[in-house]
């Protein structure tokens, strides 16, 4: 079958932050340094190659550059400066838009003042929405961060799972629109990586015996820890975990999380511990991209900022209203909740579905596709060797 | 006629090197010009509305202004066809191609472009006036290029002066083995060569010398060249190697490029032109240690030739041309971690296996890996080539482009390592049929007469050519193993080898800056400009200094032994009527105004 090729692709990717595509001349220097890339998987030259050709549709079904890490070594020792690591970067980017059915993605990606536009309209209907909701639905006293007549209150809940109204059912419900989006475009990824190969699509052993690598990359992220520095993999891992943590307390001990005033160690260490984690972490990437200390910091899009301002927000506020109730100030602890939900909305319902923060579903799957293809592969390779000569020709 | 000025820059230039802002404003002065529209970089052109302005102003004659205009012409000329004008009036002032480069850039520029807005070529408006030139030519480094062009000139009666640095003639071309495509020996060609530069009456040899100042003007060039002490006398000596033998010191040979060892007095090699020792003041106990120790040589010399106190001397020299020939260092492989050039020990550069593969060489010309061995002197183990133990090489793999078209290194093409590389494996295949030899090559530049064929030849001869860079040279328990990308099958491959070869680049030979400095010569990359590199491609911007060979851009051995006799033509030219072109560089913005305008009168 004949490859429709785009010969604009490589100005479309340069939309999503591609840098000198076309200098490459394939010495296949960045594949050799690679880590990750082996074996059949050999990468980024190949996609510098299908960029250049314009190969559109073997881009799109392409797991390669879910299986980089940007460690930066292929675009230092790139002899064109062709920045293959870059590249790599623009294309999850590219791809992240093309999993997104509702076009919000694409919209983001190639222009920030739309993302800056739709976050900051996100913040202020947020905003005004629990403002309106404490007022008129609530206890109404902004004066009362907790317990009877709280300005917002976390609500009742059984398990973790609310029962009653308030700011719990509220996390859930946003729980909800988010695993829909972002489970809609990962079956999309499913579909373009795996689904259209009949091959992949059925291969239910392979799927069921490499399920393990779903949550192992996802916890981990131990493919990282094969570059050369470590670094980035350890402040990687430091934000991940610190991101996970505080999403499991806010989703099933919310009801901890606002109690006190006085501090209830078993939940809140844990709180404390992961706000270090994101404000050091951010912090370190945010003097990364501004100093462009390594080389994955050297070129940085709009959607890295936005995504490290709102963690930003988001982990600093969270701290602040924690530390205002213990010391007594309610009414400005509510405030400066107020502010912490105007940051977590957006990110939750912008950048984890439609953002950067898509990564976090998409690289562990794509890790996951490429051993089951792999599976496939050796299985295919096995029954080939095992037919007689000839065979393929008469049937 | 009515003439708009259009600057656009391609942007791929030094951006510090014209003011474009200068060059507009100038624009704006000259005669006839209507328009000056200074339009940036790599601008959008719009013919039509281009066509527009060019009826609305009435425009006859049109010049695009830039560092490379011919890459916006074809809309240029679609817009004066679209205007009904002439489409032959588009015309280019390109600053580059008359190698207007940081320095004299601007001023260069406004000639280019007040020459293309009279209409008249740069070329013949740039011209300066006539000088008398002196009879003798002075022609620095005596390599093959300098060999040539002094037999060139001295054949035809006129005095040399060759200045050579090092203690012999012969240049790099004297270490090689072989020469591709034809695999004659390098020896055989290039020592006649040598012997009748050392026998010629017309030429004055200054081995061991260096170009020290250099005075006057194009046609009288005063130089001083310091004769550094060789302590031995070149004319006395007989090369009997009795100094040699009793010597004490032992340092690496820079002929033989450190894989063998000489004496503190040694002779570079047995054909070394002059036939004599020397004494290499830096390694010699004597002198090191101001008379107080050894001198045995002197001692033991039956001629009585060696004068360890003897001083430098300086000559003075009227010459009327110069000729520079200063040839290529090779890249420093060092500086490329991921090679392992330095710390794994088979791993040799181009020169290196030049001499291995050489019957002159260390090991006779046996192919061989390194062998470990206790030194007793440093206390430490050190990897030697040994002809009787070293074990040959399984397998030898020879990576290309090193140091050369890489960002991070050199950007430019150093044109001979394709060749020289296949000329490799062929020396690997001829010596060792059972070895397996790789060449990983990014593009195979088999650019010259008979070179295409030669490289299909030692592909018929078994050398695997694996398209793709290696990427890294790393040894794990003793086995040396190489990693790439295979390109055509899009694979990974480690190799395992037993000796690897870099295909190193060349860089401008040592000092080639200073001696620019001296006589105010512009550089590229390091190496000499030639004026013109289509028209002008010995001559410099100086009256009566030209280039030969790879001084001016890396060059194989029939380019520059072409080269040197096209520069000796020009010099026995001069010589022949007397006169030679004043410097260009000297011109003045006014001179080529006015001689621009008198062109258009005629």
């Amino acid at each position: 079958m004949a490859i429709r090729a785009n010969p604009k692709l490589i100005d479309e990717l340069e939309a999503y932050g591609a840098q000198d595509v076309s200098k490459c001349y394939h010495c296949g220097n960045c594949s050799a340094t690679c880590p990750f890339s082996g074996g059949d998987t050999v990468f980024p030259r190949r996609a510098m190659r299908q960029l250049q050709m314009g190969l559109e549709s073997k881009l799109d079904s392409s797991l390669d550059p879910w299986l980089c890490y940007y460690c930066g070594e292929c675009s230092d020792d790139c002899p064109r400066d062709a920045e293959p690591g870059e590249t790599m970067m623009s294309l999850r980017r590219w791809l992240t838009a093309r999993y997104d059915w509702t076009g919000i993605s694409r919209l983001f990606y190639r222009s920030w003042k739309w993302e800056l536009a739709a976050i900051i309209v996100a913040a202020l209907l947020t905003g005004a929405g629990f403002l309106l909701a404490g007022f008129y639905l609530g206890g109404g006293d902004i004066g009362v961060y907790n317990g009877e007549n709280a300005f917002l209150p976390a609500g009742d809940s059984w398990y973790g799972l609310p029962t009653g109204s308030g700011v719990h059912l509220f996390d859930w419900i946003l729980a909800a629109v988010l695993v829909f989006f972002l489970g809609s475009n990962c079956v999309r990824m499913w579909w373009k990586t795996m689904g259209k190969n009949p091959y992949t699509r059925w291969a239910v052993g392979a799927y069921l015996r490499r399920l393990w690598v779903l949550p192992a990359h996802f916890v981990t992220q131990m493919r990282y820890a094969k570059c050369d520095r470590k670094r980035p993999w350890a402040v990687h891992l430091v934000l991940m975990l610190s991101y996970l943590t505080m999403l499991v307390l806010i989703m099933f001990f919310l009801g901890y999380m606002a109690s006190g005033p006085e501090i209830d160690w078993r939940v809140h260490i844990f709180g404390i511990l992961a706000t270090v984690g994101l404000l050091a972490t951010t912090i370190w990437a945010m003097r990364g991209r501004m100093l462009k200390t390594e080389t994955q910091y050297q070129h940085s899009h709009e959607s890295d900022w936005m995504f490290l301002t709102l963690l930003v927000i988001v982990a600093g506020t969270g701290i602040l209203q924690f530390g205002l109730h213990r010391a007594g100030a309610d009414a400005a602890a509510n405030v400066a909740y107020v502010v912490h939900l105007m940051g977590v909305v957006p990110m939750l319902a912008l950048e984890v579905p439609f953002s950067k923060w898509s990564h976090l579903a998409y690289r562990p799957l794509a890790m996951y596709f490429a051993d089951v293809r792999a599976d496939v592969e050796t299985a295919k390779a096995k029954q080939r060797a095992a037919e007689p000569i000839g065979a393929a020709q008469t049937a | 006629m009515k003439t708009g000025v259009y600057l656009c820059q391609t942007g791929t230039g030094d951006p510090d090197a014209i003011s474009v802002h200068a060059v507009a404003s100038y624009a704006g002065n000259l005669p006839n010009v209507e328009v000056v529209r200074d339009l940036g970089v790599l601008p959008k052109l719009d013919t039509t509305a281009l066509a527009d302005e060019l009826r609305r102003e009435g425009l006859e004659r049109l010049v695009i202004a830039g560092d490379s205009p011919g890459f916006f012409k074809p809309s240029f000329t679609r817009a004066m066809t679209l205007a009904g004008g002439d489409p032959r009036e588009v015309r280019l002032a390109s600053f580059r191609e008359y190698g207007a480069s940081r320095g004299t850039g601007t001023a260069r520029a406004k000639g280019v472009l007040a020459c293309a807005v009279l209409g008249v070529p740069y070329a013949l408006a740039a011209v300066p006036d006539t000088t008398a030139v002196g009879p003798a030519t002075l022609i620095i480094g005596a390599g093959v290029a300098g060999i040539q062009a002094a037999l060139e000139i001295a054949d035809a009666g006129k005095q040399v002066h060759l200045v050579e640095r090092a203690g012999t003639i012969g240049g790099h071309m004297a270490m090689f083995d072989k020469t591709f495509p034809t695999l004659d020996c390098a020896a055989c060609i290039l020592t006649p060569k040598m012997v009748a530069v050392g026998q010629h009456e017309s030429i004055d040899l200054m081995t061991y010398s260096e170009v020290e100042d250099v005075t006057g003007r194009p046609g009288a060039y005063m130089v001083k060249v310091r004769k550094k002490a060789r302590r031995v006398d070149a004319d006395a000596c007989v090369a009997c190697h009795a100094c040699m033998e009793v010597c004490p010191v032992r340092v690496p040979s820079e002929f033989d490029n450190g894989i063998a060892e000489r004496k503190a007095v040694y002779m570079p090699f047995p054909q070394a032109v002059p036939n004599a020792y020397l004494i290499d003041e830096s390694a010699c106990t004597y002198v090191q240690s101001d008379g107080k120790k050894c001198g045995v040589c002197a001692k033991k010399c039956p001629k009585e030739c060696i004068d360890l106190d003897q001083a430098d001397e300086i000559v003075e020299l009227e010459v009327g041309n110069i000729v520079l020939a200063t040839g290529y260092d090779v890249y420093d492989a060092t500086k490329i971690e991921r090679y392992g050039y330095g710390t794994v020990p088979n791993v040799l550069t181009a020169l290196e296996f030049e001499r291995l593969t050489n019957a002159s060489g260390p090991t006779g010309g046996k192919i061989v890996c390194k062998t470990k061995r206790f030194n007793k002197r440093t206390k430490a183990d050190e990897w030697v080539f040994d002809a009787a133990e070293g074990q040959a090489p399984r397998s030898v793999a020879i990576i290309h482009c090193v140091g050369s078209r890489d960002a991070n290194h050199n950007a430019y093409c150093s044109r001979v390592c394709c060749m020289y590389s296949l000329k490799f494996a062929h020396l690997v295949k001829e010596k060792l049929p059972e070895a397996d030899c790789y060449e990983f090559y990014i593009d195979m530049r088999a650019f010259g007469k008979g070179y295409e064929e030669f490289a299909d030849r030692i592909k018929a001869e078994g050398t695997f050519c694996v398209r793709g860079r290696t990427a890294k040279v790393f040894e794990t328990d003793g086995q040396m193993l190489l990693r790439g990308e295979d390109m055509v099958s899009e694979k990974l491959v480690e190799f395992p080898v037993d000796m690897v070869l870099l295909a190193v680049g060349l860089v401008p030979a040592h000092g080639t800056d200073d001696l620019a400095r001296m006589l105010s010569l512009p550089t590229d990359e390091g190496w000499f400009s030639e004026l013109d590199y289509n028209a002008d491609p010995t001559d410099t911007e100086r009256g009566g200094i030209s280039v030969a060979g790879a001084c001016q851009a890396p060059k194989d051995i029939p380019d520059t032994v072409a080269q040197a006799s096209a520069v000796a033509a020009g010099v026995l030219k001069s010589i022949a009527t007397g006169r030679g072109l004043d410097s260009r560089a000297d011109l003045s913005l006014a001179d080529i105004e006015a001689r621009a305008a008198s062109l258009v009168e005629v």
